[in-house]
């Protein structure tokens, strides 16, 4: 038997940003970035400091603080009020604190699953356990206990690493509590080109596309040239209309040289000579793709040969 | 116009369009206002439209390659799903399930863990109270000289009856927000968490923690004290201790799971660990407020000896009869 040193990479591992809902489908949600959830995380810490130090400027002013005992009484309100803003907030707005819903991200059951409170308070709880409780350890300890404060020091930093090294950027009591957190995705409903295009009342006979000369593109390309025509609809000055019927016009020659269309098309029916391209096309394509033929990009021929 | 006119995946489009956009209007409101003030008929329609739309994309993924409205479909039903997925229960029922059943049922599930947990004091209280009287300098070896105070072998007898008596010692809410993030909290904090590592800091730590109780008992015992340190230590000692033997109980689940998790892997073995080892945290944290607002206001109040003995271990029984009756199903 030999010896494996390290694992070998699973290369059919589905991506992060997948999850299945019970209904069985998958949905494509991304995972939320390190970047975006630190950021998360600073508003709120900003937000819940605030009303601690308003509440100790309210004892102090009424009090019922005395100096030697003011660091410790922060200490404590800042937690009273952290530990049911997390949770409560997450619970109230369905996962999302305050700085999150201004970062647009979420957090997810990690299987799919329903959202518990359950999880929700584990996460939130543990969160205390692995930065808060041991940073304010941290602040309050002095030099006279090195090896504690190299623990609290230790501690926090494996629990701010552990994020780095798995592939959901989940931390500790994401784990334990079985979720992950999400971008939230912004449906926006465009319109339909191909419906478009026969509203416009264009003549589809105008022009005609034979059934060997759309065996050229796969669905890349096609939804390349839907990006292209849905861009054309934007407002833009003299010079960029101009560079923009450049690019045009290089397009349509592109297209006319490879799938071997005769016919010239004059300049003004270059928009139209795309959009009928893109219907056709599109068309074509679906249809290949209902009869099991799915044509990834202009280089199925030969993927499908090597397998 | 002609319907008929359309490609296959434009026609699919056009018919369910107009439910796409009740749903998204139903998922706008759902996000703004929560699912608990929608009106029934628009959260039935809100559940069946999303399903609804989990077809259409399944289906559009197979016919159309029309990238906008993949790219709609897959945000819509991402934004339904989370919606009709959201939690459902209240903070109130959470909480209330979790003192009622959830922690005493976790206190008697790991009981052993958490005999462990006072074993280890017991002998570290043990080991002090034995080392002390072989050599007094064991005292500043074991007592982290923050904790004493001042206490030790050199101190007279009635400077130490004096702090154990002591009326004019901060009292309040200060007191307690001073105590409450003292000695005793950071050691079960570390206890904790320190258990992950294989079990070991967390005893060692735990031990310690004795060695030093046991001690200052020695020390006071020596100069006939020692009654009077119980009834100083109990009044909020019982709940404390208590709450550092309870969090060493947790440390050590977490940590027994990473050492010996048998068939399940190391962090399966980790969850399921830490579903109890949570619960454990949460009681300690709980009674470690409690003995923070004993120490700084109980101990204060109450000067003589027994009225303190008595208050320390009546809360403590109370808290053992919580632990031991709550949670229990009648049949």
């Amino acid at each position: 038997m030999r010896v494996r040193f390290w694992k070998r990479a699973k290369t059919d591992k589905p991506s992060p940003s997948t999850l299945v809902p019970p209904e069985g489908v998958p949905l494509t949600l991304p995972i939320a970035g390190i970047g975006v959830r630190f950021a998360s995380q600073l508003t709120d810490i900003v937000l819940t400091v605030i009303a601690a130090v308003c509440l100790v400027i309210l004892l102090g002013i009424m009090d019922l603080t005395s100096p030697q005992t003011l660091m410790a009484l922060a200490a404590l309100l800042f937690f009273l009020i952290r530990v049911p803003y997390y949770v409560m907030s997450e619970l109230a707005w369905n996962g999302q604190t305050i700085g999150k819903r201004l970062m647009k991200i979420k957090v997810v059951s990690h299987d799919g699953g329903p959202l518990t409170a359950r999880a929700l308070v584990l996460r939130n709880m543990m969160k205390e356990a692995e930065v808060f409780l041991p940073g304010t350890l941290l602040l309050t300890l002095d030099s006279a206990t090195p090896l504690a404060s190299l623990a609290a020091f230790s501690w926090v930093t494996m629990a701010l690493m552990i994020p780095l090294f798995n592939r959901y950027r989940r931390r500790l009591g994401d784990m334990m509590a079985g979720t992950h957190v999400i971008h939230l995705p912004v449906p926006v409903l465009l319109k339909d080109l191909a419906s478009e295009t026969v509203a416009a009342g264009t003549d589809r006979k105008k022009f005609v596309f034979l059934s060997h000369q759309l065996d050229h593109y796969g669905a890349f390309e096609l939804q390349t040239l839907e990006s292209l025509l849905r861009a054309q609809n934007a407002p833009s000055g003299a010079d960029a209309a101009r560079q923009r019927n450049a690019t045009l016009e290089a397009i349509v020659e592109k297209i006319r040289k490879k799938i071997g269309y005769a016919a010239p098309v004059p300049p003004v029916d270059r928009l139209p000579f795309l959009q009928a391209f893109y219907n056709a096309q599109r068309e074509h394509l679906e249809q290949r793709q209902l009869f099991g033929d799915k044509r990834e990009n202009k280089h199925y021929a030969q993927s499908g040969e090597e397998r | 116009m002609d319907t008929q006119d359309l490609i296959r995946s434009a026609r699919f489009r056009k018919e369910r369009e107009a439910d796409w956009q009740k749903l998204e209007t139903l998922v706008r409101k759902a996000e703004g206002r929560g699912l608990q003030h929608m009106e029934f008929a628009e959260t039935r329609d809100l559940a069946s439209l999303y399903r609804q739309a989990t077809t259409s994309l399944a289906i559009a993924r197979e016919i159309s390659l029309d990238k906008a409205l993949l790219g709609y479909l897959e945000a819509l039903t991402a934004r339904a799903y989370l919606c009709v997925y959201a939690p459902q229960e209240r903070l109130g029922g959470l909480l209330g399930r979790f003192l009622r059943e959830g922690a005493p049922r976790a206190i008697r599930r790991s009981w052993f863990y958490i005999l462990l947990g006072f074993l280890c004091m017991g002998l570290g209280a043990l080991t002090g109270y034995l080392l002390y009287f072989e050599n007094n300098d064991w005292f500043y070896v074991m007592m982290p000289s923050e904790l004493a105070g001042g206490r030790g072998p050199d101190a007279t007898t009635t400077s130490l009856r004096s702090i154990l008596y002591d009326t004019d010692q901060a009292s309040g809410l200060g007191a307690f927000a001073t105590y409450l993030f003292s000695h005793n909290t950071r050691i079960a904090i570390f206890v904790f968490g320190l258990g992950v590592f294989a079990c070991a800091p967390a005893i060692l730590l735990t031990f310690y923690n004795g060695l030093s109780l046991g001690a200052f008992l020695a020390l006071h015992y020596d100069r006939g004290l020692g009654l009077d340190l119980v009834g100083w230590l109990s009044i909020h000692g019982v709940t404390e201790i208590s709450a550092i033997c309870i969090a060493c109980g947790g440390g050590l689940q977490l940590g027994t799971a990473v050492l010996f998790p048998g068939n399940r892997s190391r962090s399966v073995a980790l969850r399921e660990a830490g579903h109890d080892a949570v619960k454990l945290a949460i009681v300690a944290a709980i009674m470690l407020v409690g003995a923070a607002l004993l120490e700084g206001f109980a101990r204060q109040l109450v000067q003589d000896r027994d009225a303190r003995l008595f208050i320390g271990w009546g809360i403590g029984a109370l808290w053992l009869s919580w632990f031991l009756l709550g949670g229990r199903s009648r049949r």
